[in-house]
């Protein structure tokens, strides 16, 4: 999904491979860059899902104006991955209701 | 509480070019924008633009908004990112919100240039993964670098959804359609000639029926609408696509400008707007508002309206003599007006006329397929049958811009001084084929024809924005203006020197019964 070359915008600038993880799956991304990028990068589209009827959510506007990329991040619930910066270890979970992970409050 | 001369809420094109004119008049200026990056809409931007040498014409857009960042950081501008402002108050203060405490500022002046946000559409499945924002896709791809996803289709034929669909192409995507539900196409039509010529095919009178998939988008279904927007039953349109880009227009953001109580007004299908006099000055003496966010427009005519505001608040507090603001509002008044004319102009949103300005007839297949028919295009003044290796330029619409004219070292081509004019061809003068006319049209509307060069085979040169690059000796098939394939084609040569900007020129032998109609090229697979 990673754009290598591009006929206007060349190559990307250089940056620092990092792990992160995914539901504790440990996978690739590029330092700095918006964490739903490096998941987008890697296919995962589903942020997360809806408090009452369980719907999917992914990115939707990219400038962190929707809230509907929100996960929860090293912990933190409700962070808006498509301004978030990805670094070396980030924890990146998929959120499910308001405010949790699945099987807590608020699924 | 930290005070400036002038504060600044956006630092997208108006806002920075604001801050730029303030600052070039001695003030202290800031700019606050909630973005990591700044340049707003501009950064995003990574096609030529449209207008006249006096508007940036023929430069990316992202290279305008380079300059621009540092013209304005030269001039000592503070930019704070990621910084958003959540309100301003009386007595011109504002509340801003950096890291993880909120502070306020006091202006003296305050420019709110806060831009727009995209309007959006519930269908059935709107709200699956894949579902996005033409604005989203772009962000991804072009700042992120991430493909949005392989089969798009495009929802709006404004130009947002054509430039960006085009974009999505150079990204590697596939666009499987453009539809709108509107009857015509609402871009210019060298945008949408554009797509259709890499067989983008495009659906007018169609809207979403359904987006498909349970966890993400699979699949859409698009149908015909009636006079009353209905579908049309038994008109339904299945598409494979794992993206679904949504480009229905943008809302002017006017939210600071409503918490300060500037006065407001309906401004029937442009939506509430700020009630603003000539210098972009609210109901609010030293609360100005300028780009997008006082109606939606362009980056061209957004820079110009923040020069003007920037050097309005200037004046304001003393820092711009009254006869300085009106000679340079006057000659920035003159370079908008220029882009505000026009098929396209804000005055004439919603007529289509039948006759250009010049009484060539309007391309009725432009409108509603998004290519010229292979009969009409003999019509129109940029295309003419000559010997040797001559410019056929397609461009049919009154649209500003000019840097074909410009672009030509003899003089074979004239727009004119209108801008808006139809660019015509000078039979007297003698085409050299250097090619610049082709690399510098922002719609890419120029080829260059031979019509003879031996063997019974003509060349066409394309403009081609696309990788891997060409070679000589590269065997192909040559697309049509609809995008169908027209004849085979083999590459002669491609070049694509630092002066073009990265639009390389293909040029492709063609049998000569074909070189009227062959405009893409494809290689073979
Ligand atoms: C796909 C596409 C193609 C386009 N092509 C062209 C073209 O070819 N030629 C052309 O001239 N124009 C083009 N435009 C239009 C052009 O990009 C916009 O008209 C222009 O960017 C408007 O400038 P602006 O400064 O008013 O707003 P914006 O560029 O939207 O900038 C507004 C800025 O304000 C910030 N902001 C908003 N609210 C706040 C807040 N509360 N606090 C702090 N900051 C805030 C935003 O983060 C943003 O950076 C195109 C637009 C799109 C989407
Ligand atoms: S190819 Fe060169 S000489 Fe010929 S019309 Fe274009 S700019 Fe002019
Ligand atoms: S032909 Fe000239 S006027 Fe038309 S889009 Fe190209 S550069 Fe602009
Ligand atoms: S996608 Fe809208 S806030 Fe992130």
């Amino acid at each position: 999904m990673r754009i290598e070359n591009h006929p206007i915008l060349g190559e990307p600038e250089d940056a620092r491979e990092v792990f992160f993880t995914f539901d504790g799956k440990q996978i690739k991304g590029r330092e700095g860059e918006p964490i739903a990028a490096a998941l987008r990068a890697n296919g995962v589209l589903t942020h997360r899902y809806t408090k009452k009827l369980g719907l999917p959510r992914g990115v939707f506007c990219a400038i962190g104006r929707c809230t509907d990329c929100v996960m929860v991040v090293n912990g933190r619930p409700n962070v808006r991955t498509c301004v978030t910066p990805l670094a070396e270890g980030t924890a990146v979970e998929t959120q499910y209701g308001a405010a949790a992970r699945r099987g807590e409050a608020g699924k | 509480m930290k005070r400036y001369d002038l504060i600044v809420a956006g630092a997208g094109p108006a806002g920075l070019s604001a801050a730029a004119e303030a600052a070039k008049c001695g003030m202290r200026v800031a700019v606050f924008d909630e973005n990591a990056k700044p340049g707003g809409q501009l950064f995003k931007q990574i096609h030529k633009f449209f207008g006249s040498k006096a508007h940036k014409a023929k430069i990316r857009g992202f290279n305008i908004g380079s300059e621009l960042l540092a013209e304005a950081e030269r001039l000592g501008v503070e930019v704070f990112l990621n910084a958003p402002v959540l309100g301003l108050y009386d007595g011109r203060e504002i509340l801003v919100r950096i890291g993880d405490e909120t502070r306020h500022y006091k202006g003296d002046s305050i420019i709110v240039a806060t831009g727009a946000s995209e309007n959006m559409l519930a269908f059935p499945g709107w709200t699956l993964p894949g579902v996005m924002g033409a604005g989203a896709a772009q962000t991804m791809m072009n700042i992120n670098r991430v493909r949005p996803g392989s089969r798009v289709l495009m929802l709006g034929s404004g130009n947002v959804g054509l430039v960006v669909g085009f974009q999505l192409l150079q990204a590697g995507c596939e666009v499987v359609a453009v539809a709108d539900a509107a009857p015509r196409v609402g871009g210019y039509g060298v945008h949408a000639a554009k797509l259709a010529r890499c067989g983008v095919p495009f659906y007018l009178s169609h809207t979403i029926v359904r987006a498909e998939g349970s966890d993400c988008v699979t699949g859409v279904t698009i149908g015909e609408v009636d006079s009353g927007w209905s579908v049309i039953p038994g008109t339904e349109k299945h598409f494979d696509a794992d993206t679904i880009c949504i480009a229905v227009g943008l809302s002017s953001a006017t939210g600071l400008l409503k918490t300060a109580g500037c006065e407001m007004e309906d401004k029937g299908p442009f939506g509430r707007l700020p009630v603003c006099d000539e210098y972009g000055q609210t109901s609010i003496t030293g609360i100005y508002a300028c780009g997008d966010v006082s109606g939606i427009e362009e980056a061209s005519s957004a820079m110009i309206e923040g020069r003007i505001s920037g050097a309005a608040a200037a004046n304001y507090l003393g820092f711009l003599p009254d006869a300085a603001l009106k000679a340079r509002a006057g000659e920035l008044e003159q370079a908008l007006e220029a882009l505000r004319e026009g098929m396209f102009a804000p005055k004439n949103r919603g007529k289509i006329p039948d006759k250009t300005d010049e009484g060539f007839d309007v391309s009725m297949s432009l409108l509603t397929r998004g290519y010229l028919d292979d009969a009409e295009v003999a019509g129109y003044p940029g295309v003419r049958s000559a010997a040797g290796t001559h410019p056929v330029i397609e461009c049919t619409q009154n649209i500003p811009c000019n840097p074909c004219q410009d672009a030509c070292p003899k003089g074979c081509i004239t727009v004119g001084e209108n801008i808006v004019a139809l660019p015509q061809i000078d039979a007297g003068a003698e085409c050299i084929g250097c090619g610049l006319c082709v690399a510098s049209c922002s719609g890419q509307a120029i080829f260059l024809v031979n019509e003879d060069i031996g063997g019974g085979l003509a060349s066409v040169t394309i403009p081609y924005e696309f990788l891997p690059a060409p070679k000589p000796g590269d065997t192909g098939v040559c697309l049509g203006r609809d995008g169908k394939p027209v004849c085979p084609g083999e590459v002669l040569e491609f070049k694509s020197p630092p002066a073009f900007d990265k639009t390389g020129l293909l040029t492709v032998a063609v049998p000569q019964a074909f070189c009227g109609r062959a405009r893409f090229w494809k290689r073979e697979a």
